[in-house]
């Protein structure tokens, strides 16, 4: 007992340091668990699909490519599309409508299988192919 | 036990360990009416009130303790003590405490016998040594018990092998169980967290259920993180083209497939071909000079 109460500066520093240890073990082992855990990760990548899939497999896009279309007059537009593949083709067109239309293009989450664009004079011919 | 310079030397200690009550003779003490409130405070200032009383400033220690209107102030020599106790045959791990008479001076009703010549007085509420033949006849001294022990004492610092000081060892402490509170905060957040993370992944499962196979939903990430790296190309390789379209330069012809690209631009003058090249060179295609033109085809792959 009294070796004990002539180390007590000893023992209060050390009781204070162990239960540092512990707490740092602990710490420690919740961070690497819940790296390891696939909680986390598996969330993520869940988020992931599930937005991959809103993006490259919508539903609704049948309907979207349509607007490409309406971009110009439907007299500049050769469109046949079948099932989930669009084939388009769009002539005559200005600066200003080339632009609209490739921003467009660029905007819809298809896949682009072909796009070729040719300056004929002052106009603009695209030809257009895509699925999705 | 009560100390006083003309003890015997002590034979035994209790291994307990022992309470020691310092006579005035180890001590210098004023009582001063400071308007400060806490002890720290008046711990603080309790230097300079000994200025000029002590001889050895620099050795001593400062032991303060509130009483009715006044601030008790007591300066003692803590090797001197040390030195005396071993001298006596008590060893410093022996002593659990240290008072001071003065602590408890109202108690001291009558005179307490030090050996054979002296006696410990209250004198006007100050404690004082004073020899035996002053005491009057008719005063029967008393002896000191457990019950003159003060709430408030001085423990030994460095008592036997002790490396660390009360202060020092408090701070440490201190520091290290506020760390492990920080430590415990933390990682119980990181707990929480695990939980939420359980909870948001059956709620978007629920959701979805078609992806609650971990294999069906690797197949579908692997198969949409394809198209959307090798669409996310196409779009940014066209938009890095239509930053070549300035004064001077004409897109004549794009062409793009899955696996490739082509461009041709129609420039000017040889400074607009230089400048298109030098564009095209920062985003890494591939570009050449179309023959008895300024027109620059670019290309690359995807």
């Amino acid at each position: 007992m009294t070796q004990l109460k002539a180390y007590k500066n000893e023992l209060i520093v050390g009781v204070a340091f162990l239960l540092l240890l512990i707490s740092f073990a602990y710490k420690q082992g919740q961070a690497s668990s819940q790296s390891d855990t696939s909680a986390g990760n598996a969330v993520q990548e869940l988020k992931e699909v599930i937005s991959l899939q809103k993006i490259w497999g919508d539903k609704k896009m049948s309907t979207k490519i349509d607007k490409l279309k309406t971009i110009v007059s439907p007299s500049k537009v050769k469109w046949n599309k079948k099932s989930k593949k669009l084939t388009a083709s769009f002539s005559t067109l200005t600066n200003q409508e080339l632009n609209a239309l490739i921003t467009k293009m660029m905007n819809i989450a298809v896949m682009i299988q072909k796009l070729e664009v040719k300056k004929l004079g002052t106009t603009y011919q695209v030809e257009f192919k895509c699925k999705w | 036990m009560l100390i006083h310079s003309q003890m015997k030397h002590v034979s035994s200690v209790p291994a307990h360990g022992v309470n020691v009550m310092l006579t005035p003779q180890f001590y210098t003490l004023k009582r001063e009416p400071l308007p400060v409130k806490y002890a720290y405070q008046a711990k603080r200032i309790a230097p300079s009130l000994f200025e000029g009383l002590l001889e050895d400033v620099e050795n001593h220690k400062y032991f303060v303790s509130k009483e009715d209107e006044n601030w008790l102030f007591i300066a003692y020599d803590i090797e001197k003590i040390k030195t005396f106790l071993q001298s006596k045959g008590i060893e410093i791990g022996q002593v659990s405490k240290i008072f001071f008479a003065d602590q408890t001076a109202n108690l001291f009703t009558a005179p307490v016998l030090l050996g054979e010549h002296d006696a410990l007085v209250n004198l006007n509420g100050t404690m004082t040594v004073v020899p035996q033949i002053a005491l009057n006849p008719d005063e029967k001294p008393i002896h000191i018990t457990t019950h003159f022990t003060p709430k408030k004492g001085v423990a030994f610092e460095g008592r036997g092998k002790s490396m660390v000081s009360s202060n020092e060892a408090y701070t440490l402490a201190a520091i290290f169980t506020l760390l492990a509170i920080i430590y415990f905060v933390e990682g119980s957040r990181y707990g929480g967290e695990d939980e939420v993370q359980v909870q948001e992944m059956q709620r978007l499962l629920e959701n979805h259920p078609s992806l609650e196979s971990s294999y069906t939903r690797k197949s579908i990430a692997k198969k949409y993180r394809a198209i959307d790296r090798k669409e996310r190309k196409k779009r940014d390789v066209i938009k890095a083209l239509s930053h070549m379209i300035f004064k001077g330069s004409t897109l004549t012809s794009l062409s793009l497939d899955d696996k490739k690209f082509k461009a041709q631009f129609a420039c000017k003058d040889v400074n607009t071909a230089k400048k298109l090249k030098a564009l095209a060179k920062k985003e890494k295609f591939n570009t050449s000079n179309i023959a008895k033109s300024n027109d620059v085809k670019i290309e690359g792959t995807l």
